[in-house]
């Protein structure tokens, strides 16, 4: 409604073009226009207020039982409205072959953009204080190539601590403190090699295939 | 707030606020009597006007409160709020048949206004009653912004119309207990016979089914009424319990319909309901700038592919999108949205702007659900650009910063709403055998 009123108040407030000095040419023009402006201004928020008025006293004079069956039936009107434009937008969707190129596209940049930075892959592990493990993995982004990660962990046996993955031009790094069963030496480079395994076989494909097993 | 007070305007908030100022156990709390939550000795009335709802139901019944009350003025709902939570014990102290503390009631609307002090110094006691009126009345009631009506009192005569109570065989009371008592709404007689939240709640809320209705009941004399409703013809009533009843069916229909789970009491139910509300409205824009978005890419590639064919034919470059595109929809409103979810053991909050999802989750810790999250924003083509989080206390909490691949077109509600599908399935579907699994 602000709007609404701004937008007309604006026109109405419309500057002619009048070429030389601005307003000394016209000047009874002018005071003739200004009073029709405001008249019609203040038309304009009377009218405003006296129905913003009304509304207000109509919602005031709804009571309880009413109040709720309207937020029913409205929340049932949106919660369809919502619906329908998913599902529009799921047909909009499958009648679109679009993305699949793209994401083709942004495998190539990334390894490429890896190796511009000079960025390193990378696997550490570290056995601190007992069971827990530190992880430290810097890989080439791939879709789908955290999910595989965690997936190892799973594998491993690894509870998840504290968790980190960033990500910066193409490359990927993963942090994690991890909670292992019985930890020792062996355990520790036995994990290190299956990671870099793990990065290898992800590094072919453009995309990690997500098939739930290891 | 500001531009409520000055215009005494109705305060959806209210309905929610309402039962904490007024202390009435019905909404809320303890579901025990009124008696409960008699403060006596506390109260000080500190403004001025206890019957402003009077105004609301000005048209047909102004007489009836006329005789009875003092001048009012349309002061603010809290401020009345902040009245009927003193008032309403000294009313049901009254129906005690105490006789002290009904005078010490009478002192109220003297402080209220000079004149009302007045009439109630001269009425010996009948000023009071149409400010009763006004307690049961107040919750719901907005307050026109013009009206400040006076009221004359006439000493002498109550003139009351019609004794509501009558046949209800009360004990004999002195003539200005009975004043009082007619004033109540249709129906209530001493408070606390009901023992159920909704009961009390239902002395208290149902009293505002109209002021309409309640004066209408008098000079009908009768105990139905007929009323037009969007949706439905009339109602009838044939007692007050059928009345709260179906109140709380109400209630109960609008909880069912909001997704989080909420406590049972009225004022949670309307909050979620309201915040249900704006997520809807989120979701409903954010899915009319996708689909507008959507048409706008697909109408450019149709476009593209009926040059591309025409270029083609001339051995043209087919691969590149000619520039000054004359139709090209300059849709620059940034999609954003935010949602929450809530179940027993999880919470998921989700953001977007623009193309980048912002997702938050935090679990009871039981299993290890960043796999499942994982395979689930793969899912739904969202590219993994940060993750941080883990273990705190008793729970999983991490936060997941996510771009939305070019071309897909995810919306929040859906990504919530799966997220927290999932993530729940998995808690319970890990221990069976665990007591948090029930």
């Amino acid at each position: 409604m602000d709007m609404e009123f701004l937008g007309s108040e604006l026109n109405e407030l419309s500057i002619r073009p009048s070429r030389g000095r601005p307003g000394r040419r016209r000047q009874g023009n002018n005071d003739d226009d200004d009073n029709f402006v405001s008249k019609n201004l203040h038309a304009e928020r009377k009218r405003r207020k006296k129905l913003s008025d009304r509304l207000l006293t109509l919602r005031s004079l709804m009571n309880k039982a009413t109040i709720i069956d309207d937020a029913i039936t409205y929340i049932r009107e949106l919660q369809k409205t919502s619906e329908d434009l998913s599902e529009e937008l799921l047909e909009m969707e499958a009648s679109s072959e679009d993305g699949g190129k793209q994401m083709e596209m942004g495998a190539a940049d990334a390894a490429d953009e890896m190796r511009e930075c000079g960025i390193k892959e990378e696997v550490k592990v570290t056995n601190i204080d007992g069971n827990k493990l530190l992880i430290k993995i810097v890989m080439e982004k791939k879709r789908g190539c955290f999910t595989k990660l965690i997936e190892a962990m799973n594998f491993l046996g690894f509870e998840l601590g504290e968790t980190n993955v960033t990500t910066f031009k193409g490359a990927m790094l993963l942090s994690s403190c991890v909670l292992g069963k019985f930890v020792d030496a062996l355990m520790v480079e036995q994990t290190e090699e299956l990671l870099i395994e793990m990065i290898r076989s992800m590094k072919g494909s453009s995309e990690c295939a997500n098939d739930g097993s290891l | 707030m500001k531009v409520y007070e000055e215009s005494g305007c109705f305060d959806p908030h209210s309905i929610t606020d309402c039962p904490d100022l007024i202390g009435l156990p019905g909404a809320t709390n303890c579901p025990n009597s009124l008696e409960d939550s008699l403060n006596l000795s506390s109260y000080n009335h500190h403004h001025e006007d206890v019957s402003a709802a009077a105004a609301v139901d000005m048209e047909g019944h102004q007489h009836y409160l006329l005789d009875n009350t003092a001048t009012t003025t349309t002061t603010t709902n809290n401020n009345n709020n902040n009245a009927n939570s003193h008032l309403i014990p000294y009313l049901t102290q009254e129906l005690s048949y105490d006789q002290s503390n009904w005078e010490t009631f009478n002192m109220v609307p003297s402080s209220s206004s000079p004149e009302a002090a007045a009439a109630a110094v001269a009425n010996g006691g009948y000023t009071p009653t149409p400010d009763l009126l006004s307690l049961f009345h107040l919750p719901r009631c907005s307050f026109l912004p013009n009206s400040s009506i006076s009221f004359e009192t006439t000493p002498g005569s109550p003139s009351v119309v019609y004794d509501p109570l009558f046949h209800l065989n009360l004990p004999p009371q002195p003539p200005v207990f009975r004043e009082l008592l007619q004033s109540l709404p249709h129906g209530y007689t001493v408070p606390a016979d009901d023992k159920d939240a909704a009961g009390v709640g239902g002395l208290y809320h149902d009293g505002d089914n109209g002021i309409i209705e309640f004066t209408r009941d008098i000079s009908m004399a009768g105990r139905t009424k007929d009323r037009d409703k969007a949706g439905k013809t009339t109602k009838h009533f044939a007692t007050e319990k059928e009345r709260r009843v179906h109140l709380n069916d109400k209630f109960q229909a609008l909880k069912t319909m909001v997704p989080s789970p909420t406590k049972i009491d009225r004022a949670s139910i309307v909050e979620g309901a309201i915040n249900y509300i704006k997520e809807l409205l989120r979701t409903v824009r954010e899915l009319k700038i996708l689909v507008d978005k959507k048409r706008c890419g697909q109408d450019r590639s149709k476009r593209l592919k009926t040059e591309d064919a025409a270029s083609a034919a001339d051995a043209g470059d087919v691969g590149c999108k000619p520039l000054g595109d004359p139709d090209q929809c300059y849709n620059t409103s940034l999609r954003s949205s935010w949602l929450q979810r809530k179940s027993k053991d999880s919470e998921v909050d989700v953001r977007i702007i623009d193309d980048e999802v912002t997702i938050k989750l935090v679990q009871r810790k039981k299993i290890n659900c960043l796999l499942f999250v994982s395979r689930l924003l793969d899912e739904l083509q969202l590219d993994l650009h940060h993750v941080a989080g883990g273990n705190i206390g008793d729970y999983y909490s991490f936060l997941f910063n996510t771009k939305i691949y070019e071309g897909s077109s995810v919306y929040a509600s859906a990504i919530a709403n799966k997220l927290i599908d999932v993530v729940d399935r998995q808690y319970a579907a890990a221990l069976p055998t665990s007591s948090n699994s029930l």
